[in-house]
């Protein structure tokens, strides 16, 4: 019986449908979020304010995709913000040393993936607890990047290096069709690769998984290594957003990234879930958090409201779920 | 043969601990010093009260995120009623209620709803954050002082601070608890399996509440201590610094974080290791950029070492 | 400029008493922080809010409102909230950048909208003004208040630092180590970054007074230092001397028979209180400084300052007495009020 589900580990079809709930309630708070925030501020409408919106979450996005795919194995990562500052230095140093994108871009998407294949050997090979491991990493990388930028920051001139992450058509971010094709790429990947399903598989039952001989430790790492290439991708937006590298950037980008695939509906323990939540998430704790600044709320109602939202969605959830069970 | 690798996992971090304390007294030999042992044992006392609670509600299976933030929330709390009163004992009663009832909360959230507790208490996270934000009047830090802080904050018996006491005596109270209770034992069964332990009769429910009101109640005595020795609070303090390090002190300690396993001694040691850690950094002038390379490569290397050991020792007995 | 129906804080006010929409001159001030926790911080919005109320109050024919963000110390999010703001298009923007490099495209985009761009504490070329500190100087004047009441014996002191790589930190330590190299019994025996965090002054403090047995003094580059190491030399018996830097009140309250022997009075408050005055009156057509000094005394007892002065302390340092120093730091009207421009 067991076998047979993970032979086959495709979403069961009950999920699929609380799934589908779960984003129509999203999509309803989206809206009432939005229209909320029209009538409080009519410039959250501007096509303006869509673009600094989409703009500002787009590395959210990145990120949050990765950990959609770390969450689906039932794993974590606490270090993605870091490491979306060492990779940027990483890549910031390469690039003034050669003077070539191109190398800067191969640079910092190396630097992110050797965090992601540190955590994923000790995680997917060693079997330690991915909390713990990406615990130690997010220092890891955070002092790394620190020791690399010396502290301080350094300017970046480089018009292609910077093109990605701070060129606009009118109002439209270049970032934001370039997060619309990883995205494509990325469903490719979990919905229709031999990957995808290993990930699904390593989530539902790592043991089974390991049995049938779907190798989920070799799946974890390469996991943890995506994650870590769309750090690296992330770093470099980041840069050319505010053509400079930081070494404090991205901090507690992973409690956002977290907070947002948990609104997009992800199982923590692994096996449930799709990229489109995480979209969907991504989407309204941007918006939720745009609106907020417009309106010029206090920052710690803010945390308050963030904290209450959370757990609306999810009780929400979880009682139209009981209810329609019943 | 789960007793014997328990003992070994623990035996692992004292070995590793014990390590790196020689390593530090050869670079510097006031590290092992009476002084330095003192100030080291009064450091950890709030991340020791957080690894406590969190330790249970690990061990169930669960974690509570909201205990750094929710320590720095009560610290505020009694601050407004200290400065409100002018006394402490209502201030003491207002943080023991306030913490339990957050534990209630989180508690009823995850055993009664069936919520993620890493959902339940991130949202509490946020909340206390702001919370603490809001309680206290604005532009105001409120100054601590007085015989009850100075006990907490400074005061030693026999060379030891009153609050490390206190804390080993929690932990002495702990070890009871944990391995000679029903109530110990049902924490662990229901980490190992909620199923077999609600047929084995042990009221699952009662036990998840029971940890998230420990581990509330832990914070709140860690948000005691912490403003006591502050002597002042404010808002914006680091809880998710405190709240990282007594996890990391406990899955160190040999926890599991998946629950089910862990022993007091290990998380004990886990601490220590921690605030060896923390104290050594400034001690041995560790140039800042370094101090958190530093901290993620002692505790990867901690985790490697500890594997090593483990498996070496799996290989063995096989 | 046109009608704008922007803020909340506007229809608030609005809804709460005169008939608003009849004005037709408004001052729209927003003020972008990097932060919104260190007493500092506290202090500063309550000035800023205060002033706002107070000038609101005073200028009948200007509706004067204001915001305050803070971007919790995270460069994308303070982008992102200038770049809302920018599109929300009020008349002055205060902006305390975190890195000044990643600001200059915002600065350009502000200025086309028409918005005067203000940079606070760290000075930007491209920005309309800047609103400094003058740290260098400052700090150099709480070295030498070491020097001149360290009573010429040997001393030692521990330094206390701001986040590595902070430009204003580090300004501030220049500064104190200079002012401090200008005598040679005074030997600085710990420099620690605390991050601007009490929690971590608090475990350097700790580490200092069992590390440094015969320590004499504590520096720092902020009064948020200064809670802890109070609180934990007065709780471990030991008589230290303190050198405070920001004109906290609570700090200063302590300098009367107190461990603390001088601060530098930059005071939250009177910062926020002279923003809006600045605001108000480039509104008005005035052209200030561009680059704008915050007038920042030192403060120390009438006692301390003759002792000082005996010692060599520089005459032309301005300084205030405690008396006065609180007296303008709990009520920045009396300086940066509506009657410092009628």
């Amino acid at each position: 019986m067991t076998m047979s589900t993970a032979a086959a580990p495709a979403r069961p079809r009950r999920a699929m449908d609380s799934l589908t709930q779960r984003y129509l309630v999203l999509v309803g708070l989206i809206v009432i979020a939005s229209v909320g925030f029209g009538i409080a501020n009519e410039n959250f409408y501007s096509l303006a304010n869509i673009g600094i919106l989409l703009r500002s979450i787009a590395v959210l996005f990145l990120v949050s995709m990765g950990m959609t795919f770390i969450m689906l194995t039932g794993g974590i990562d606490l270090s993605v913000g870091s490491n979306v500052a060492f990779a940027g230095g990483v890549g910031v140093i390469a690039l003034t040393a050669t003077d070539s994108a191109a190398l800067g871009f191969v640079a910092a998407i190396l630097a992110g993936m050797a965090i992601g294949a540190i955590n994923g050997v000790f995680i997917g090979r060693l079997r330690l607890s991915a909390f713990m491991v990406t615990l130690a990493t997010f220092a890891l990388a955070r002092g790394l990047a620190l020791v690399i930028y010396d502290a301080d920051s350094i300017n970046v001139s480089n018009a292609a290096f910077l093109w990605l992450g701070g060129q606009s058509w009118g109002s439209l971010p270049v970032v934001i069709p370039f997060v619309a094709l990883v995205f494509v790429a990325l469903s490719v990947l979990l919905y229709r690769a031999p990957f995808g399903r290993d990930v699904y598989a390593a989530g539902s039952n790592f043991n089974t998984a390991f049995v049938l001989g779907r190798m989920p430790q070799r799946t974890l790492v390469w996991v943890y290594v995506l994650s870590g290439a769309l750090a690296g991708l992330s770093a470099i937006i980041t840069v050319g957003r505010v053509s400079s590298g930081q070494p404090w950037t991205g901090l507690y980008l992973e409690f956002d990234a977290i907070t947002a695939v948990i609104l997009g509906g992800t199982s923590l323990f692994g096996g449930r879930g799709r990229l489109l939540g995480t979209i969907l998430g991504v989407l309204l704790y941007g918006i939720i958090i745009n609106g907020l600044v417009l309106t010029g709320t206090n920052p710690y109602l803010q945390s308050l409201i963030k904290g209450l939202i959370l757990l609306g969605v999810v009780l929400l959830d979880t009682l139209v779920q009981r209810r329609k069970a019943q | 043969m789960p007793d014997l690798s328990r003992v070994m996992r623990e035996r692992n971090i004292i070995f590793v601990t014990l390590a790196l304390c020689l390593v530090f007294y050869l670079i510097s030999p006031r590290f092992l010093s009476l002084d330095n042992m003192s100030a080291i044992s009064r450091q950890i006392v709030p991340i020791g009260l957080i690894a406590l609670g969190q330790f249970f509600v690990v061990v169930s299976g669960n974690i509570d995120l909201s205990m750094g933030m929710g320590s720095v929330l009560f610290a505020i709390v009694l601050g407004v009623f200290f400065g409100l009163t002018g006394g402490v004992a209502l201030g003491i009663v207002a943080v023991i209620v306030c913490s339990l009832a957050l534990g209630f909360f989180n508690g009823v959230l995850v055993a009664k709803l069936g919520l993620p507790a890493f959902i339940v208490t991130l949202s509490m996270l946020f909340s206390a954050q702001g919370l603490s934000g809001l309680i206290i009047p604005r532009g105001q830090q409120i100054f601590l002082m007085g015989d009850f802080f100075r006990f907490i904050g400074a005061e030693t018996f026999l060379g030891l601070y009153w609050s490390f006491l206190f804390l080993l005596a929690l932990f002495a109270l702990a070890w009871v608890v944990y391995n000679h209770t029903s109530w110990g034992a049902a924490v662990i069964a229901v980490g190992n399996s909620e199923e077999n332990a609600r047929l084995a009769g042990v009221n699952v429910d009662r036990v998840k509440i029971g940890v998230f009101m420990v581990s509330g109640l832990c914070s709140g005595f860690a948000g005691i201590m912490l403003s006591s020795r502050m002597g002042f609070v404010q808002p914006g303090l680091d809880g998710n610094g405190l709240l990282l390090d007594g996890i990391a002190a406990i899955i160190i300690g040999g926890t599991l974080i998946l629950g089910g396993r862990g022993t007091i001694g290990g998380a004990f040691w886990g601490l220590l290791f921690i605030g060896i850690i923390n104290n050594a950094l400034n001690l041995l002038n560790v140039e800042d950029v370094w101090h958190q390379v530093f901290k993620g490569a002692v505790i990867l290397a901690a985790l490697g070492a500890n594997w090593l050991l483990w498996q070496s020792r799996q290989v063995e007995a096989h | 400029m046109t009608f704008k129906t922007g803020l909340m804080a506007a229809t608030a006010l609005a809804t709460l008493g005169a008939p608003a929409w009849a004005q037709e001159d408004t001052l729209d001030i927003v003020f972008i922080n990097d932060g919104h926790v260190a007493p500092y911080h506290v202090a500063w919005l309550k000035g800023f809010e205060d002033a706002i109320e107070a000038y609101d109050e005073a200028f009948e024919d200007t509706e004067i409102t204001g915001r305050w963000l803070s971007a919790e110390g995270s460069l994308e999010k303070m982008i992102q909230q200038t770049e809302v703001t920018i599109n929300e298009g009020p008349d002055v923007m205060f902006v305390n950048a975190i890195n000044v490099d990643a600001f200059e495209p915002l600065v350009a985009k502000a200025q086309e909208a028409g918005i005067t761009w203000i940079a606070v504490h760290s000075p930007m070329e491209s920005a309309d003004y800047s609103f400094t500190l003058g740290d260098v100087v400052n700090g150099t004047n709480q070295g030498m208040a070491i020097c001149a009441l360290s009573g010429g014996e040997p001393y030692k002191v521990g330094v206390m630092l701001g986040q590595a790589g902070n430009p204003s930190g580090e300004a501030r330590r220049e500064g104190i180590l200079k002012g401090i190299a200008t005598c040679d019994n005074v030997e600085v025996v710990a420099e620690q970054p605390a991050d601007w965090d009490t929690v971590k002054a608090q475990s350097i403090a700790e580490n200092w007074l069992t590390q440094f047995e015969d320590l004499d003094a504590i520096s720092g580059v902020t009064d948020a230092y200064m809670y802890p190491s109070i609180a934990i030399a007065t709780n471990s018996g030991k008589d230290l001397d303190f050198f405070g830097y920001d004109g906290d009140i609570p700090i200063l309250q302590q300098m009367k028979d107190g461990p603390v022997k001088a601060d530098i009075l930059l005071s939250g408050t009177r910062e926020g209180w002279n923003f809006v005055q600045m605001a108000y009156r480039i509104h008005k057509g005035e052209t200030p400084d561009k680059v704008y000094d915050f007038y920042t005394p030192l403060v120390m007892t009438e006692e301390n300052h003759k002792i000082a002065l005996e010692n060599g302390f520089p005459e032309d340092v301005e300084v205030y007495y405690v008396d006065q120093a609180l007296d303008v730091a709990a009520n920045g009207y009396l300086e940066f009020g509506p009657d410092s421009v009628k």
